[in-house]
């Protein structure tokens, strides 16, 4: 890319950092107390609380990747969008509004809440930052490769900003000023990416160019993406995708936090609808991008990836200055994405680390003196480091495996958890753990193999097994749940009843029975 | 300390009593005769497109017009059915899932809990 082009695109990147950064010191304004510091003090509407669970979840896999991925292997592909949805979909019908009844606020304070166990809560919060860590490295990483395209600069460079921008932002604003942030963010990048996607499609239009070639998985494309996990029993590969996406996302930890924002159930579930909107709006357009770059950028410069389509298409089309400043405006865009998904998972490990980790230890430690927005910030700080170091000792992982991953692992243990938690009233203590351990435990395993590279090149059903672990740990996990629930009966926790009823009577219903409070 | 344990007591009593009542039993069987096949048939619908695209992909290029092939109008059609689906979940929910649920509050309320 020339320097004006990469002028240009540090000058959005910048942007971005500053709109993010300033955002967050206006939520700091705004939030005042402990309370309000962590859950946005329960204000926030469902149109807001909506853009910021879309601005948190678009990650940069939505917008680079999936435009890449329809490049490469056409319009086949269109049911991975559709599958970033689909998990949103799941979680509105079976448990969005139960979830926000049971008035938790992490993943840890649903396992309590229903199962009166400390154990349980303890195994879901190492799970819950085990997943948060693995899908944050993949956006240091990703943000590194983005600032390499369109500047040059070391891989090293990106990822810090990113680390640097979210730790400020997540430690002085703690959560309203996220919701906030992350709200701007999903406009942000709807904007990023229709406006140059619109001007491209006019172009295209204008031009009198050939509509795209839109099915040849045979052709140039195939294989333009060796990172992508459809290599070899690509059913498979992709019905285990599929399941991981459905039943992962409610797993993840930057997700359930959002639903306690809602004043109660049926609010929760608006908010859900209005993020299937939000998110289904967005995915029409990278798969556009992905089909113009089929027509305008025939085979990619040696040694590019796929992911990079969306943000060498716009020179492609219209070289000049039109061209660099379209390419500035996705690169602000995919910068909004790292920043945005990376903030949302830091502010909630770091609920979770300091929650269950930290404040015992230290008011253990300081006598219960230390200010909790303290140990919060201290636990950011942790939140951040581990990935961000991470991301320099596995820089050979592949963003869309690490991603898939994240999901696997979450739909194999938390999934279940919720799921069963919600809808099952015999699930016992033991048997919730057992699932857990198991399913976290195999889809773990799985991972760790995959990352070492256990089975690659032998072509054979094992690395394709290991990659997508989900079809077959996310059943083991159910299964395992279910049998030790019914062979220990006696370890179903007293106020089972009471639970099942929080969630699923309506909320005042739960009022009435409820002595008032004080 | 005893004056807090008969409220909690009674709390107790009183939540096992709703959950045992024929109404709570009959709302959560109204959810999960709707939501239990309706997530089914969606997911089924996905995993067909799946199939579809794996194995019939000379079903799936063939040309309606133009370059407009089956694929490409089954893939905007699963955009399509994700934004019916969740909008006749919701619209099924208002109408039918919170009234019920009102009416359960309301009898709790009255303690002519059936």
């Amino acid at each position: 890319m020339n320097t004006l082009a990469s002028g240009w695109g540090l000058l959005a990147i910048i942007l971005v950092c500053v709109a993010t950064v300033a955002v967050g010191a206006l939520g700091l304004r705004m939030s005042r107390t402990t309370s309000d510091f962590y859950v946005a003090g329960r204000v926030v509407t469902a149109g807001w609380n909506a853009s910021a669970i879309g601005g948190e979840y678009l990650s940069a896999a939505s917008f680079l990747g999936v435009a890449g991925i329809v490049y490469s292997l056409g319009t086949h592909m269109l049911w991975l969008p559709v599958g970033y949805t689909l998990g949103y979909l799941i979680l509105l019908v079976l448990v969005a509004a139960p979830l926000r009844r049971s008035g938790a606020y992490t993943i840890p304070d649903f396992a309590e809440a229903r199962l009166s166990s400390r154990r349980v809560r303890r195994i879901a919060s190492v799970l819950v930052v085990g997943i948060g860590w693995l899908y944050l490295l993949p956006q240091f990483q990703g943000a590194g490769l983005a600032l390499q395209t369109v500047t040059g600069a070391s891989p090293a460079v990106g990822s810090l900003i990113v680390a640097v921008v979210v730790l400020v932002s997540v430690a002085a604003g703690g959560m309203r000023s996220i919701t906030l942030v992350q709200a701007m963010q999903y406009w942000l990048k709807l904007a990023a990416i229709s406006i140059p996607c619109f001007v491209l499609a006019w172009l295209w239009f204008r031009g009198g160019q050939p509509l795209p070639s839109l099915t040849d998985p045979g052709g140039p494309f195939a294989g333009a993406l060796p990172a992508y996990p459809m290599r070899e029993h690509p059913l498979y590969a992709t019905y285990s995708t599929l399941l991981a996406l459905c039943f992962g996302t409610m797993g993840l930890p930057h997700v359930l936090v959002r639903f306690y924002t809602n004043p109660d159930g049926p609010a929760a579930r608006r908010t859900t609808v209005i993020v299937i909107a939000l998110l289904g709006a967005f995915y029409l357009f990278p798969p556009v991008l992905g089909m113009l770059g089929r027509i305008y950028l025939p085979s990619l410069p040696a040694g590019t990836r796929a992911d990079s389509v969306v943000l060498l298409l716009p020179s492609a089309v219209t070289p000049g200055t039109l061209g660099d400043l379209l390419s500035a405006i996705l690169a602000g865009g995919a910068f909004a994405a790292f920043l945005s998904t990376a903030s949302g998972l830091t502010v909630s490990v770091a609920g979770v680390i300091d929650q269950d980790l930290l404040s015992g230890a230290m008011n253990r430690r300081l006598g219960g003196d230390l200010p909790r927005t303290h140990s919060f910030r201290l636990a950011s700080l942790v939140a951040i480091l581990i990935p961000y170091a991470a991301s320099w000792l596995a820089p050979g992982a592949t963003l869309a495996d690490t991603v898939g991953m994240a999901f696997a692992i979450a739909a194999s243990t938390l999934g279940p958890l919720l799921i069963l938690g919600v809808w099952w009233r015999r699930l016992s203590v033991t048997g919730a753990a057992a699932g857990l351990i198991v399913g976290g435990t195999l889809a773990m395993g799985a991972t760790v193999a995959t990352l070492f590279g256990v089975g690659r090149g032998t072509g054979g059903w094992i690395p394709v097994l290991l990659a997508q672990p989900a079809a077959w740990s996310m059943p083991i996990a159910f299964t395992t749940a279910v049998l030790v629930s019914l062979a220990t009966p006696r370890s179903v926790p007293v106020n089972a009843a009471r639970a099942m009823v929080r969630l699923h009577a309506p909320e005042e219903v739960t009022a009435r029975v409820r002595p008032p409070a004080g | 300390m005893s004056s807090h344990n008969d409220i909690s007591e009674e709390r107790a009593a009183r939540y096992i009593a709703v959950q045992n009542s024929q109404e709570f039993a009959e709302l959560r069987k109204t959810f999960r005769k709707f939501v239990f096949p309706m997530t089914g048939l969606f997911l089924a619908w996905y995993f067909l497109y799946v199939i579809l695209a794996t194995y019939a992909s000379d079903f799936m290029a063939t040309k309606l017009f133009g370059n407009i092939t089956v694929g490409l109008v089954l893939g905007l059609a699963q955009f399509a059915t994700t934004f019916a689906i969740t909008m006749i979940y919701a619209r099924w929910a208002d109408r039918v899932l919170d009234p019920a649920a009102a009416k359960l509050a309301d009898h709790m309320e009255r303690g002519n809990l059936q």
